[in-house]
C-alpha cells in the first residue's frame, strides 16, 4: 500500500512551486524535483500531454490515462490543464506562473507544448513573476548552429557521441532501447533547477537555464573521446570483448537463463577473482585442464589466443550450467567481478532491492490500480527521495490549482 | 557577472574512479573549492591508468584522472596513518560537503562515519554514492560501473535482439550517478540554508539507474511483459535506425542515424530520395504500414543511404527538416560546431602531461558563468596550502605532521 510515510514537507525542496511544461525528454526532472519534496504540477493542454498516447497501455487498449511509459516518470506530480493558446487559459497560465518558483520546458524544434511554443518568452513569464526561474531543456541548446535543429534519442545520441562506440564491430551502431538521452538530460534539468534556486538564494537574480542534450552525451564516453589527441582512438565498437596485447577476449556469456559478464582481466586486483571462479568451477565438479594454471601471475598481455580460447570453452560450458541469479550470488560471496544482464524479471526479485525497500506499491484510486514502481532514487537521514503520489489523471488537479486564481496577481 | 554560483561551497571528497569525482565537479567548475583527499599508500585506480607501462610520470601522468578531477585541489593523506585522524577532523570541520564513493564501511573504518561527524556538526552534508548502496545484503559486491550497467538492465535493453546484451559505451551508472549526486547535494544545500540542518545521503548506482528504466520495471509488474533490445526499432516510428554510409578514404565505418517520426517526415524523405518506385509502395504509406514491414523498408533505406557520403546526407536530411545526423567517432565529435559553440571542452595545461582538453556539463546559466579552467591536482600538489591556509595550521604544526609522514 502507498503511504506518505515521510512528508514531503520534511524534504528538501519542500515550499518550492514547480510548473513543468516539458514533452517526454524532460519528465524525470519533474518526477524527481516533486520526489525531493517539491510542488510540481504538470501544465497539460485540454486534451493531456501527447506523451499520455505513446503505447504501451495497460490493458492493452490506447488509454491517456494508462500509457506505461507517461505512468512511469510522471509520479508524484499533480496536473493542470490550460490551453496556452486561448487568451483566457494563456492569463490563468501567468497567474499560476505568479505564484511558482520555476518553470521547466522542452525547447528546441519541434516543441509544442511549452510557454515558449506558444510565444511567451522570458520577458512575459518575468512580467508576471521577476523570480520566477526558467529552465530550458532541448536536443542541442537554444542558441548556436544546431539551435533550430530537430533532435531525438537517436540524432542526439549521434551527436554526443555515445554511439558509434556501442555495438558489435560488423554491425551499425546500436541505441539502448529505452532513451538515455531523456534520462541524463532530465537529471540535468533537475539540477538545473535546484542550481538555479541557489543561485536566486545568493543573489536574488532570476536565471534562465539552457541545457543542451547533446552536452549531457558526452559525459557518458567516460574521456575517451577526450583522449582522442593522445590515443588515435575514434571509438570503434568491439561488442562484448576486450583486445589484449596478443588475443582477443569474451566478456558476454549465455548462461542458463540469460547473459552474464565477466572477463578474464588481469591485474593485481583481478586475479585472486578468477581464481576464486575457478575453484567454485572446481567445486561444482567442472574443472578442465586449461583452467588449471598459474593465474596468481596471470596476465591478459602475454597470454595467446589458443591459451585464452581453451580456457574460454571450459568457462562457457561452465556458465551455461547455471543461471543469472546463481551466479551472482557466488559474485557478491567470492567477490567476483561477474555481473548478469538483469531484466525487468530478475530486478524485481533482487534480494538487495528487496532488503533495502526499494520497490513500492503505489495505490492508484483514481484508476483502480496498485502499481509496482521504482520506490526512489535515494535514500537521505530525513527520508528516501520517494514516491508520493500516483502519476496524475489528466487535469486532476485543476480545482486544487487554478479555482483559487481567478483574481488576477498582476492586473494592468 | 555575479561572484560564481557556488562561489563559498566547501567540498572534501575522499574516493575514485570517475563516478564520485564527476559529481563534484558540477560544483567545482562553478566557482566551489574542491579538496580531495588521495593516498600514495593506496592510490585512485585511474591514476594508474596510463597510456604508456611504466611510464615516468608515475602517478600523475593519467589522462583520465586529469580530465576528470580538473578545478580540483588535492591533499595526500595517509589514512591509515595513526595521526591521520586529526587532520581529517579538521578537513571536516572545514567543509561544508562530505562526498565519498568508497566501498561501503571504508569511512567508518577511518572513524568518519555519519553519526559521528554529524554529532560533532550538525550542518554536515555527506553523500555516499557506491554500487548497491551502503545497506542491505549484497552491499559489498565488488563491482564498477560496467556491473553496475548489467544490473540495473541497461545491458539487457542495449544491442540486437539476436546478440549479447551491450550496454551503452561507458558504463552508463558512472555517468547518471554523479548527475544524481549533484542534484541531491544542491538540493541539501537549499535544506541547509532554510533549516541549519545537514543530512546524510546514500545513492546506490543501481538503483538511480533503475529508477530512470522505471518503464522497463512497470512493463513487467502492471502488464507482466520483460522489455527486450530491439536494436535501433522505436515502436512509433519507422524507418527509425542507423543506416550505413560510403566509405571515406580508408574509413568504411561511416552511418547515418535516421529517425522519421510521422508520415508527413515520409513524404519529405520520399522526396529527398527522388520518390522511388519501392517507397511508392502503399504498405509503407502509413506509420503502421512501415512498423509492419520494417525489415524489408529499413534494407530499402540502407540500400539508398549506402551510396552518400554520411556528412553530405545529413547536410541535405537535415536542410529538409528530417531528423537525421551522422553518427560521429570521437575525433569528429572533438571539432562539433554546436559543442563548440557552447564551449563544452575547455583546454587547460597539466604540468605532467601538458595541453588536454576537458568537458563540463550541460547547464547554461544566464547570469553565472564557469570559472576559469585548472588542470587536476598532481598527487599531494595541494597538501601544504589545504593544510596552512584552508585549515590555518601552523608552518609548526604543518611540519611536524609532515615529519610524522602522515601526508603520503
Amino acid at each position: 500500500m502507498w503511504q506518505d510515510v515521510h512528508a514531503a514537507g520534511s524534504m528538501n525542496l519542500a515550499g518550492f512551486r514547480i510548473l513543468d511544461c516539458t514533452e517526454e525528454c524532460g519528465y524525470l526532472a519533474g518526477k524527481l524535483l516533486a520526489e525531493l519534496g517539491a510542488e510540481v504540477i504538470k501544465v497539460e493542454p485540454p486534451q493531456g500531454d501527447p506523451g499520455r498516447y505513446q503505447p504501451p497501455f495497460i490493458g492493452d487498449s490506447p488509454d491517456p490515462e494508462l500509457s506505461v511509459p507517461w505512468l512511469a516518470l510522471n509520479t508524484s506530480k499533480f496536473s493542470v490543464t490550460l490551453d496556452l493558446a486561448d487568451g483566457k487559459d494563456r492569463s490563468t497560465f501567468l497567474r499560476l506562473v505568479g505564484t511558482a518558483d520555476a518553470v521547466l520546458e522542452t525547447a528546441g524544434n519541434g516543441a509544442r507544448l511549452g510557454p515558449l511554443a506558444h510565444g511567451i518568452d522570458d520577458a512575459e513569464l518575468r512580467k508576471a513573476n521577476p523570480r520566477i526561474i526558467v529552465c530550458r531543456l532541448s536536443p542541442f541548446g537554444t542558441t548556436g548552429p544546431y539551435a533550430h535543429r530537430r533532435g531525438s534519442d537517436l540524432t542526439v545520441l549521434a551527436l554526443g557521441g555515445n554511439l558509434y562506440p556501442t555495438g558489435n564491430p560488423d554491425r551499425a551502431p546500436v541505441r539502448c532501447s529505452l532513451p538515455v538521452t531523456h534520462f541524463h538530460g532530465g537529471i540535468e534539468l533537475a539540477t538545473a533547477t535546484v542550481f538555479a534556486l541557489w543561485g536566486r538564494l545568493q543573489t536574488g537574480l532570476a536565471e534562465t537555464v539552457d541545457v543542451s542534450q547533446q552536452e549531457c552525451l558526452t559525459m557518458p564516453n567516460m574521456t575517451a573521446p577526450l583522449q582522442y589527441p593522445f590515443t588515435g582512438f575514434t571509438g570503434k565498437r568491439v561488442g562484448g570483448g576486450f583486445r589484449g596485447a596478443k588475443a582477443f577476449f569474451r566478456e558476454l556469456w549465455p548462461c542458463k537463463d540469460g547473459w552474464i559478464s565477466f572477463a578474464l582481466r588481469g591485474g593485481p586486483a583481478r586475479n585472486p577473482g578468477i581464481q576464486a571462479l575457478v575453484a567454485y568451477i572446481r567445486e561444482c565438479g567442472m574443472a578442465a585442464p586449461a583452467l588449471e594454471r598459474d593465474w596468481q601471475n596471470y596476465n591478459h598481455n602475454t597470454i595467446s589466443q589458443h591459451e585464452v580460447d581453451a580456457i574460454q570453452d571450459a568457462l562457457a560450458a561452465f556458465f551455461q550450467t547455471k543461471t543469472m541469479e546463481e551466479l551472482f550470488r557466488v559474485a557478491c560471496e567470492r567477490n567476483l567481478l561477474l555481473a548478469p544482464a538483469f531484466s525487468a524479471r530478475e530486478i524485481v526479485a533482487s534480494r538487495q532491492l528487496a532488503a533495502r525497500g526499494f520497490f513500492l506499491d503505489v495505490e492508484d484510486p483514481g484508476r483502480q490500480l496498485v502499481l509496482r514502481y521504482p520506490g526512489y532514487f535515494a535514500q537521505t537521514s530525513l527520508g528516501p527521495a520517494c514516491v508520493r503520489r500516483p502519476a496524475p489523471r489528466i487535469g486532476e488537479h485543476n480545482d486544487l490549482f487554478l479555482s483559487s486564481l481567478s483574481a488576477p496577481l498582476h492586473e494592468t | 557577472m555575479a561572484q560564481p554560483l557556488f562561489a563559498n561551497l566547501r567540498i572534501l571528497e575522499f574516493g575514485g574512479g570517475a563516478a564520485g569525482p564527476l559529481a563534484t565537479r558540477y560544483f567545482a567548475d562553478h566557482g566551489a573549492t574542491v579538496v580531495r583527499v588521495e593516498s600514495r599508500v593506496r592510490p585512485d585506480f585511474i591514476r594508474l591508468l596510463r597510456h604508456v607501462p611504466g611510464d615516468p610520470a608515475g602517478l600523475d601522468g593519467s589522462h583520465m584522472f586529469a580530465m576528470v578531477n580538473v578545478n580540483k585541489l588535492g591533499i595526500a593523506l595517509d589514512m591509515s596513518h595513526p595521526r591521520a585522524g586529526e587532520v581529517a577532523a579538521r578537513l571536516v570541520d572545514w567543509c561544508d560537503v562530505l562526498a565519498e564513493n568508497f566501498a561501503p564501511g571504508t569511512l567508518a573504518k577511518w572513524g568518519l562515519e555519519y553519526t559521528t561527524l554529524a554529532a560533532r556538526k550538525p550542518s554536515l552534508i555527506m553523500v555516499s554514492t557506491c554500487l548497491n548502496g551502503q545497506t542491505g545484503p549484497d552491499r559489498h559486491y565488488p563491482g564498477f560501473g560496467g556491473q553496475g550497467s548489467a544490473l540495473a538492465g541497461f545491458n539487457h535493453l542495449t544491442g540486437w535482439p539476436d546478440r549479447e546484451p551491450l550496454g551503452p559505451y561507458g558504463t552508463i551508472t558512472d555517468s547518471l550517478s554523479p548527475r544524481f549526486v549533484a542534484l541531491l547535494i544542491a538540493s541539501a544545500l537549499l535544506h541547509r540554508q532554510r533549516t541549519g540542518q545537514g543530512q546524510y545521503i546514500d545513492l546506490s548506482q543501481v538503483e538511480a539507474g533503475i529508477v530512470c528504466l522505471s518503464e522497463n520495471i512497470l512493463n513487467f509488474t502492471a502488464r507482466g511483459q520483460v522489455l527486450e533490445r530491439c536494436g535501433n526499432r522505436s515502436r512509433v516510428a519507422a524507418p527509425h535506425g542507423v543506416f550505413r554510409c560510403a566509405p571515406e578514404s580508408t574509413d568504411d565505418d561511416r552511418w547515418i542515424a535516421l529517425a522519421v517520426h510521422d508520415d508527413h517526415d515520409w513524404h519529405t524523405l520520399r522526396a529527398v530520395m527522388g520518390d522511388p518506385r519501392w517507397a511508392k509502395d502503399p504498405r509503407f504509406d502509413t506509420m503502421a504500414g512501415r512498423l509492419a514491414h520494417v525489415d524489408e523498408l529499413e534494407r530499402h533505406i540502407e540500400s539508398w543511404t549506402v551510396n552518400f557520403r554520411a556528412r553530405e546526407l545529413a547536410d541535405r536530411l537535415v536542410h529538409a527538416g528530417i531528423d537525421a545526423a551522422v553518427v560521429w567517432n570521437f575525433a569528429e565529435l572533438l571539432v562539433d560546431p554546436q559543442l563548440n559553440w557552447r564551449q563544452h571542452f575547455r583546454e587547460v595545461e597539466h604540468p605532467v602531461i601538458g595541453r588536454h582538453l576537458c568537458e563540463t556539463n550541460a547547464l547554461r546559466f544566464s547570469h553565472f558563468s564557469e570559472t576559469d579552467f585548472r588542470p587536476a591536482p598532481r598527487l599531494g600538489e595541494h597538501t601544504e596550502y589545504v593544510c596552512r591556509e584552508l585549515l590555518s595550521m601552523s608552518a609548526q604544526e604543518y611540519q611536524n605532521l609532515a615529519e610524522a609522514g602522515v601526508f603520503r
